[in-house]
């Protein structure tokens, strides 16, 4: 037994592996940091209590809630009727927002084609064009759809347009990764195939690749344009039309009785939207109609029509003639099959011509604007890019202000999130109802978007980064919360039988083998929220939540556009110096 | 190279390394194939059948030697030249490489993407004519009842006869096919295999075609050619085959003793079923048994 004993005191403890160090490092310096950025802008307890305190004065500027077609009477504080013409506009508006979404994202599909031709491995011509799509990539990815819109307002001016090429541009960033990624992922077969018959590159990349990566590129396209939709809030402060901007009006207008309800319909408009969106995605992975909705009935019963047709070819004794056989082969029968993509191709198109005549643009700018360009570089604040106002002092402290934000709304959602996740995961949860409670929850977080919760809390607590890191803490639940729940549901369910197996309880099954094989994916995702956080966090300040992005604001709205350069320059380098760090703790991390 | 009028693919000496690789694939490869001729590339994987069969379709480089094919010098072909010369050439692959997403038509009519200029989105942008004729292959291989399905709801079998179709498509002159039976079922293979030999006797086709089967093999082909670790190590006719040539061709393709009685063991089934399937054949030439029913 002594044997053993000594045996056992000399069994070396292997080095710590790299990886595990790292993680182990960040999650202490994320604690660090998300406590220092806490204390840092000021938040303490009897605050937050105070800012419950608040709650029924909110209320109060809030209630009666004025819905387009009502107006806000001050004398009685009470709604009173105003006509249809205000709902009309309502509605105008939101084809305008709709308008601006669908047609930026599309341009962006569009344009990302060739990118992510020129970006994939296996398509690039060769190094340097694969090099040059995807320099184009990170650019278009690290200048926010803002920076692009403030520069559009610049040469357009007010309206639509700035919307929809910010949007244009911005997605290029994301679709062209994504749909390179596809592209990579192909099978390569049928490519060689395709070249083995004589056909040219051209060729081949439409007939061999484009088919296989369709479905992606559908599927990030409608992603993205779910993402581009919540960004039309912020785009409407800075003068892009649509909700976003009607809110920003009510807001500035200090009208919350008209700005709520406007608030409600953008997510209501955003979860709708989402809603479709994925009833698509999940449509392209193909699946017959055996529903019961009205849709597959019809499709069913157009298909029956045509049995006659496919008859004459599927028999060959009916069609005894071969030739005969091939003439009537050479049109298509309209199987369900057939029916479906041709109503979703005309739906499409119907989808798009709509978006585009709600965007109500005056698309004959984009071949004008040149000739306003010599009075617009003529104004003198445009160059060379300059702090103006701004002490470095006060430059550097909102910087300060932006990164204590992030890292103190990562910090918030990480701890809710770890218990809402935790609760939302299927093998955790301790039944079912309180999983699909905590599920719909994060379902719920997650259809607002961060700067509508920002709106909400800086009319609660008040202009700051207060405000903003609030609106970040809580709105990264959705997003965090979920990743957990799903990385635990993800983890091998073999170790968890085990530790169960020697009678643990569930806690002991949750600390001894969920926990530990879950930590990695925690870590990566915490690391994805910051990189979020920070890029949203350069960008609260344009509704009041604190940081750089309120200098950038009233640069705009002073139309200093020297500062306004120097500000999106500035808010540019941030992201790109998180996107760096990320890609360096990743690295280390595998 | 001396390319003779009777003989379509002529290599000499030819030699294939790829990079990073320690052993060469081919090592001093010549072989001549005459107009109409159907030649089996014996070997066990690995052996460099599919390496010389994408050779002579210029979908490798050689690192020495030569290949001439339909009179042209296949590695000095570039760009249209190059495109021309494989719309000559049909080449059948062991997985098929239909485009999945895309209906059975389509895919079919990708064949004649030489003969086309720029891309090509959907059916309707091929000519008619186009259509006809893939129609008219569809027919040929049985499946004209699937031209608007999607090429990956078919199984393996008919997704080879697609794949065959394709081949037509291209109005070949020459045929490659690299393993096409060997990720089918045997009824499938069989079927396969005798479709190939049809339409190579339909139109005259020159037909060089990789297996690792000797028996499938013997049936088959006029020639044999074996091949070991990327180098010839057999070349016959297979008219007047003794059953001690046989087995000494698995000698030379086979490498182990083991292997032999194993492969012996299967040889001796196998005949069998395909002496049955050939009768059978024999008996009903119209229209091969369908697996669709399944």
């Amino acid at each position: 037994m002594t044997e053993l004993a000594a045996r056992i005191a000399a069994v070396r403890r292997p080095a710590p592996r790299t990886a595990t160090v790292v993680s182990v490092v960040v999650l202490l310096a994320f604690l660090l940091l998300g406590v220092v950025s806490f204390a840092g802008l000021g938040f303490s307890w009897t605050q937050i209590v105070e800012s419950l305190d608040k709650l029924p004065q909110f209320i109060d500027r809030v209630v009666p809630l004025a819905w387009p077609g009502f107006t806000w009477v001050r004398a009685t504080n009470s709604i009173e009727w105003v006509g249809w013409e205000p709902i009309g506009e309502f509605w105008a508006s939101v084809g305008v927002t709709l308008g601006i979404v669908i047609v930026g994202t599309l341009l962006a599909a569009l344009i990302s084609i060739p990118i992510a031709y020129g970006a994939a491995r296996n398509t690039a011509p060769n190094a340097v064009v694969m090099v040059i799509c995807r320099a184009l990539g990170v650019v278009a990815r690290a200048i926010p759809a803002v920076a692009f819109a403030s520069v559009f307002v610049f040469v357009f001016s007010l309206g639509p347009l700035p919307g929809v090429l910010a949007f244009a541009l911005h997605s290029i960033g994301m679709i062209s990764k994504m749909m390179a990624d596809a592209i990579e992922q192909i099978d390569e077969g049928p490519r060689l195939a395709i070249r083995s018959t004589g056909g040219s590159k051209a060729q081949e990349f439409w007939s061999g690749v484009v088919p296989q990566a369709f479905p992606a590129w559908v599927a990030v396209a409608l992603h993205r344009a779910d993402i581009n939709l919540r960004d039309t809030v912020i785009l409407g402060y800075i003068g892009v039309s649509g909700l976003g901007l009607e809110l920003g009006n009510a807001i500035h207008a200090l009208n919350y009785h008209r700005a709520i309800p406007l608030a409600i319909s953008i997510v209501v408009l955003c979860i709708l939207f989402e809603i479709v969106s994925s009833v698509v995605r999940s449509r392209l992975l193909g699946v017959a109609p055996s529903g019961r909705g009205i849709g597959d009935a019809i499709v069913r019963a157009a298909s029956n029509r045509s049995a006659t047709v496919r008859a004459a070819i599927e028999k060959p004794g009916a069609t005894p003639d071969r030739a005969a056989a091939i003439q009537a082969a050479l049109r298509r029968p309209w199987t369900g099959e057939r029916i479906a993509s041709t109503a979703s191709i005309w739906i499409t198109v119907l989808v798009v011509v709509g978006a585009v005549v709600a965007t109500q643009a005056d698309w004959t700018d984009l071949f004008t604007f040149w000739s306003n360009l010599p009075v617009l570089l003529a104004k003198d604040n445009l160059w060379p890019p300059t702090f103006g106002v701004y002490t470095p002092e006060q430059v550097i402290g909102a910087v300060l202000v932006t990164f204590q934000v992030a890292f103190a709304a990562t910090l918030m959602s990480a701890v809710i999130a770890a218990v809402v996740g935790t609760l939302a995961a299927r093998n955790v949860a301790p039944n079912r109802a309180v999983r699909t409670v905590f599920r719909g929850l994060l379902l719920l977080i997650r259809g607002i978007p961060e700067l509508i919760l920002a709106i909400f809390f800086v009319i609660i607590t008040g202009l700051g980064a207060q405000a903003g890191t609030l609106a970040l803490g809580i709105g990264g639940v959705g997003l965090l919360g979920k990743l957990v729940a799903d990385s635990l549901e993800e983890v091998p369910h073999g170790p968890e039988r085990a530790v169960g197996a020697v009678g643990g309880s569930r806690p002991q099954v949750f600390f001894a083998a969920t926990v530990p094989m879950s930590v990695p994916a925690f870590v990566a995702h915490l690391l994805y929220l910051l990189e979020q956080n920070v890029r949203s966090a350069t960008l609260l300040g344009i509704v009041g939540g604190g940081g750089i992005g309120l200098y950038l604001y009233d640069s705009l709205r002073t139309s200093h556009y020297d500062q306004v350069a120097m500000f999106l320059l500035l808010i540019i380098a941030l992201v790109l110096v998180i996107e760096g760090a990320a890609i360096l703790i990743r690295r280390a991390l595998r | 190279m001396i390319a003779s009028d009777a003989s379509v693919i002529e290599i000499a000496d030819l030699g294939k390394t790829y990079p990073g690789a320690t052993a060469p694939a081919l090592t001093e490869v010549s072989l001549s194939v005459g107009r109409g001729e159907v030649v089996v590339l014996l070997g066990l994987s690995g052996s460099g059948k599919s390496t010389l069969l994408r050779h002579i379709d210029g979908l490798e480089t050689p690192t020495t030697g030569s290949v001439v094919a339909l009179g042209e010098s296949v590695p000095a072909l570039r760009g249209r030249a190059l495109r021309s010369l494989r719309g000559r050439i049909g080449f059948i692959f062991q997985q098929f490489e239909l485009v999945g997403p895309l209906t059975v038509l389509e895919n079919v009519l990708t064949g004649s993407l030489a003969t086309l200029r720029g891309p090509r989105v959907g059916i309707r942008s091929y000519p008619r004519s186009h259509r006809e004729r893939a129609l008219g292959h569809l027919d040929r291989v049985g499946l004209l009842d699937r031209a608007y399905q999607r090429a990956d709801t078919l199984s393996g079998g008919q997704q080879q006869r697609v794949a065959i179709a394709r081949a037509l498509m291209q109005d070949p002159e020459i045929l490659l096919a690299d393993e096409p039976v060997a990720s089918l079922d045997p009824e499938s293979s069989g079927q396969v295999m005798s479709l190939i030999r049809e339409i190579a006797a339909e139109r005259g086709l020159t037909v060089v075609c990789s297996l690792h089967q000797v028996d499938l093999a013997l049936g088959w082909g006029d020639r044999i050619v074996g091949l070991r670790a990327g180098r010839v190590v057999l070349d016959t006719r297979t008219d007047d085959l003794t059953k001690d040539q046989v087995m000494e061709i698995y000698g030379r393709v086979a490498t182990t003793t083991s292997e032999l009685a194993a492969i012996e063991q299967e040889l001796s089934e196998v005949r069998d079923a395909l002496l049955t399937e050939e009768m059978q054949r024999g008996a009903a030439p119209a229209r091969e048994p369908e697996e669709d029913a399944r």
